[in-house]
């Protein structure tokens, strides 16, 4: 049950970052699709746009730094 | 096959004799700063690296459709995705533009650097001229276009450095890092000069900054880059770069000029004088709106030929000379212009085109006004 749970956020997850790149197969996208719930895909979509920004700005200090600025 | 190999021959000649001619120069300019190396450099990489895709995306492509023509035999191959294949594009120009970001970042990271910088100069922006203001020497100036109208009117022959020259150019120094303040005075405009790669707005109400360290001494110059109104393109930007110690030696020499100017506006003028001065003043900083036969273009810009102002009460025309009128393109021409050419652009206004009140302005009149603030009304009207 508990190693059931895991499994499918890692799915989801596997899921919305396959969208954030673009490409995704055929047969990942049927499954995602008969196993995976919407609101997951929704929550851990949100959450990871927000991780996305927050590794922009990181990024851009990054470069700040590295460049003496 | 004969035919197309000659044909392919005499295109190529043609391309090579065309980039021979100096005239047909279309790439930006390398330029005379270290900045201006490193844009020059980003962007010939991004040029070639655009070039390379160009030729394999387009190689490739037309490789396959004369390779697999129907005339062959071939046969439309149907699949609907292919993972490997669509990673592979995804990949492939994330690494590309990665790869591009990092000298871009540099470069930009040293473009928006203007700490430590040896002089200051603020830019002002206004329709349609620049103001250098060198903070911190007491030195302020307009520089104004100085093409003949003639020129612009197609009755002339147009000159070297048409649309691009001015009565007082923006000195600097070489090897001294400088800071550039921009801003404007009625709209938005844009100081572009390319040799430096600096082009950076100047807006009303803001001052943006921007730097630039000349390498080699020369003359250099540009535009306002930013749709400004009807004289836009006729507000060029000239850059005299000149070894530090001419420079200081630049700076006694107008700090002198501008004392003679205050003895000059102590001396008596006769009418005479202030119409020839003031028919020159008029040419060069009203022309452009009033029109150099002082008609105007009403509605936008009043007649001064029969005008009731240039008739009538001389306080009212030197109140609207000196502060402008709020609001429209009628600047306040008191930090613009010297006690005497004010005196005189007054003077021939009431005496040209017909004007004939017979009535000279005196330049110290006006500089009275202009040192007391005294009688002149309209104090809100700057
Ligand atoms: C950018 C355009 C522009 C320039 C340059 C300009 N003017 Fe004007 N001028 C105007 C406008 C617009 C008005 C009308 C203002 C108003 O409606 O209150 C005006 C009005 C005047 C008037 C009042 C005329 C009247 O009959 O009401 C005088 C005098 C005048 N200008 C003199 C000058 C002088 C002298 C110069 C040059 C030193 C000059 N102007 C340069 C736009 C210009
Ligand atoms: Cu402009």
């Amino acid at each position: 049950m508990h190693t059931d749970v895991i499994q499918r956020c890692w799915r989801t997850l596997l899921g919305v970052l396959a969208g954030f790149f673009g490409v995704r197969s055929e047969s990942a996208r049927e499954r995602d699709f008969k196993e995976g719930r919407a609101l997951h895909f929704v929550v851990i979509g949100v959450v990871m746009a927000v991780v996305f920004v927050i590794f922009v700005i990181v990024l851009v200090r990054w470069a700040l730094s590295i460049t003496g600025a | 096959m004969g035919t197309i190999r000659t044909i392919i021959f005499g295109l190529s000649l043609t391309l090579l004799s065309l980039s021979a001619h100096a005239e047909w120069a279309l790439n930006l300019s390398p330029g005379v700063t270290e900045v201006s190396r490193s844009v020059y450099d980003l962007h010939m990489t991004i040029f070639w690296i655009c070039v390379a895709i160009g030729v394999v995306v387009f190689g490739v492509m037309f490789w396959s459709i004369f390779h697999h023509r129907k005339s062959r035999g071939a046969e439309a191959h149907h699949f609907h995705e292919h993972t490997l294949v669509e990673v592979a594009w995804t990949i492939v120009p994330l690494g590309i533009l990665i790869a591009m970001a990092v000298p871009a970042t540099a470069t930009l990271v040293k473009m928006y650097d203007p700490s430590e910088a040896d002089l200051d100069v603020q830019i002002t922006g206004y329709q349609w001229k620049w103001r250098y203001t060198y903070l911190d020497q007491d030195l302020d100036f307009f520089s104004n276009l100085t093409t003949p109208q003639e020129q612009i009117g197609n009755e002339q022959a147009k000159g070297e450095h048409y649309l691009l020259e001015v009565d007082r150019h923006l000195v600097l120094p070489t090897d001294t890092k400088i800071r550039l303040l921009l801003t404007a005075n009625d709209v938005i405009h844009s100081w572009w000069v390319p040799a430096l790669a600096v082009k950076k707005d100047a807006v009303p109400g803001f001052i943006n900054e921007a730097w630039t360290r000349i390498d080699e001494p020369g003359i250099y110059r540009g535009q306002c880059a930013e749709l400004c109104g009807k004289d836009h393109g006729f507000m060029p930007i000239v850059v005299e770069a000149v070894p530090p110690e001419q420079f200081q030696q630049w700076l006694a020499e107008v700090k002198a000029e501008k004392q003679a100017e205050v003895a000059a506006a102590e001396k008596s003028w006769t009418l005479d004088e202030l119409m020839t001065q003031g028919e020159q003043v008029y040419l060069r900083a009203c022309a452009a709106c009033h029109q150099p036969t002082g008609t105007g273009i009403p509605p936008a810009f009043p007649a001064l030929k029969g005008s009731p102002v240039a008739l009538g009460d001389v306080g009212t025309h030197i109140d609207i000379v000196l502060n402008g009128s709020p609001a429209t393109a009628m600047q306040a021409f008191r930090d613009q212009l010297s006690a005497t050419e004010l005196a005189a652009v007054i003077t021939y206004e009431r005496n040209a085109w017909g004007n004939s009140t017979g009535e000279a302005v005196s330049p110290s009149q006006i500089a009275g006004i202009l040192a007391g603030n005294a009688d002149t009304a309209g104090e809100g009207a700057q």
